[in-house]
């Protein structure tokens, strides 16, 4: 407990839309250091990007529920493309899933972002808040790579490879 | 024409004659030619042009989301690539050019929970990459057909500056000298019918 409060207390807060405080590679050395080799494994398993088998018997029913929804609605998403038809959603609102790729993209973390604040109300300075804390983070690096000059670059380096090699 | 020896010959006029009726019926139609393969390597450079309208229009449209192309979870370059460029051969002003048919694409299978982004990033790709590969053989055709142009007008320069007027001063030298050959034929044989005509009266 002590350990998770020391750990809690020294990582800087997050704000949705701000840059990083901190990156992923230095939470994880800090949750190494703090956290039992149990715990940490546990948070290890814990990603945003999505659910695995491993992740569903952490045990954290709320995170994996959220990320698994989201999951199965992209999923849906795509289906209903194919088919030509209106998607069939459980957590996302047509709100979320409108507008340009990145805004969409935008909305879909920042409802991630504020699910993850519902589920951490009331945990303060357990495991799950550090899970969290993990989730929020990678939402916020991720976002942070969002940039439009590296993206041009990527599309130009795919559209035209050739240019890429010249310079 | 200078240099060149003539055969002051019936037989080389009618040749020179026959040369000239040849180069002045071929000499409208490689002008004509010439004036089609013009016209068509306009039109490909317009239809060039209009690509590249439509891929600037593309890059326009995609620019308040290409940020998302450089997101920390995806390498969009694993995703597509060329295969290969489809076309088919056909007849251009004369010309045998490939023209433009698909491009089939290597796509690696996007999975279900992959962000969305990526769908609508692999389709502007596939449309960019295909307006690029048609660039790419209306460029081949131009080309083709530029070096068509050059041969035809190297052509139409052998037929105006060298084969019609050669053929023009041959004939026209040939016939005085066969004009001075008969005059003098004729007035040989009338001094010779005088000096006989004398002999004959003496």
């Amino acid at each position: 407990m002590s350990n998770l409060v020391y750990l809690m207390s020294s990582l800087p807060s997050l704000t949705f839309g701000e840059v990083p405080p901190i990156s992923i590679l230095e939470f994880n050395q800090d949750a190494k250091n703090q956290l039992s080799t149990s715990q940490f494994n546990n948070l290890e398993l814990i990603d945003i990007q999505g659910v695995s088998g491993e992740t569903s018997k952490v045990g954290v029913k709320s995170i994996v529920a959220m990320l698994k929804g989201v999951q199965d609605d992209i999923c849906e998403i795509r289906k209903a493309r194919t088919q030509d038809r209106m998607p069939k959603l459980e957590r996302l609102s047509a709100k979320e899933i409108q507008g340009t790729p990145l805004e969409r993209e935008r909305k879909i973390m920042q409802y991630q972002w504020e699910e993850l604040e519902s589920i951490e109300v009331g945990k303060t300075f357990t495991l799950i808040e550090v899970m969290v804390y993990k989730l929020k983070l990678q939402i916020l690096s991720r976002l942070y790579s969002f940039n439009t000059e590296k993206g041009a670059q990527v599309l130009a380096s795919v559209v035209n490879p050739s240019k890429k090699e010249e310079d | 024409m200078a240099g060149i020896k003539i055969k002051y010959t019936k037989t080389e006029r009618a040749r020179q004659k026959k040369v000239l009726k040849v180069s002045e019926r071929m000499l409208p139609l490689f002008e004509a030619m010439e004036k089609s393969l013009m016209a068509t390597v306009n039109t490909i450079s317009e239809r060039i042009e209009k690509i590249r309208e439509q891929i600037e229009r593309n890059r326009k449209i995609a620019t308040p989301w290409v940020a998302v192309m450089s997101d920390s979870w995806v390498d969009m370059n694993e995703f597509i690539s060329v295969n290969e460029i489809i076309t088919r051969p056909v007849d251009v002003a004369g010309v045998r050019v490939k023209q433009f048919e698909s491009v089939d694409f290597k796509l690696i299978p996007i999975r279900d929970d992959a962000p969305l982004w990526l769908d609508d990033a692999i389709s502007l790709m596939q449309e960019q990459l295909q307006l690029l590969a048609e660039i790419e053989c209306l460029k081949e055709q131009i080309y083709l057909l530029e070096e068509e142009l050059l041969d035809v007008r190297a052509r139409i320069k052998l037929f105006e500056n060298r084969l019609i007027p050669n053929a023009k001063i041959a004939i026209r030298k040939i016939g005085q000298k066969l004009q001075d050959d008969e005059r003098l034929t004729i007035a040989t044989a009338k001094v010779v019918k005088t000096s006989k005509l004398q002999e004959v009266s003496v």
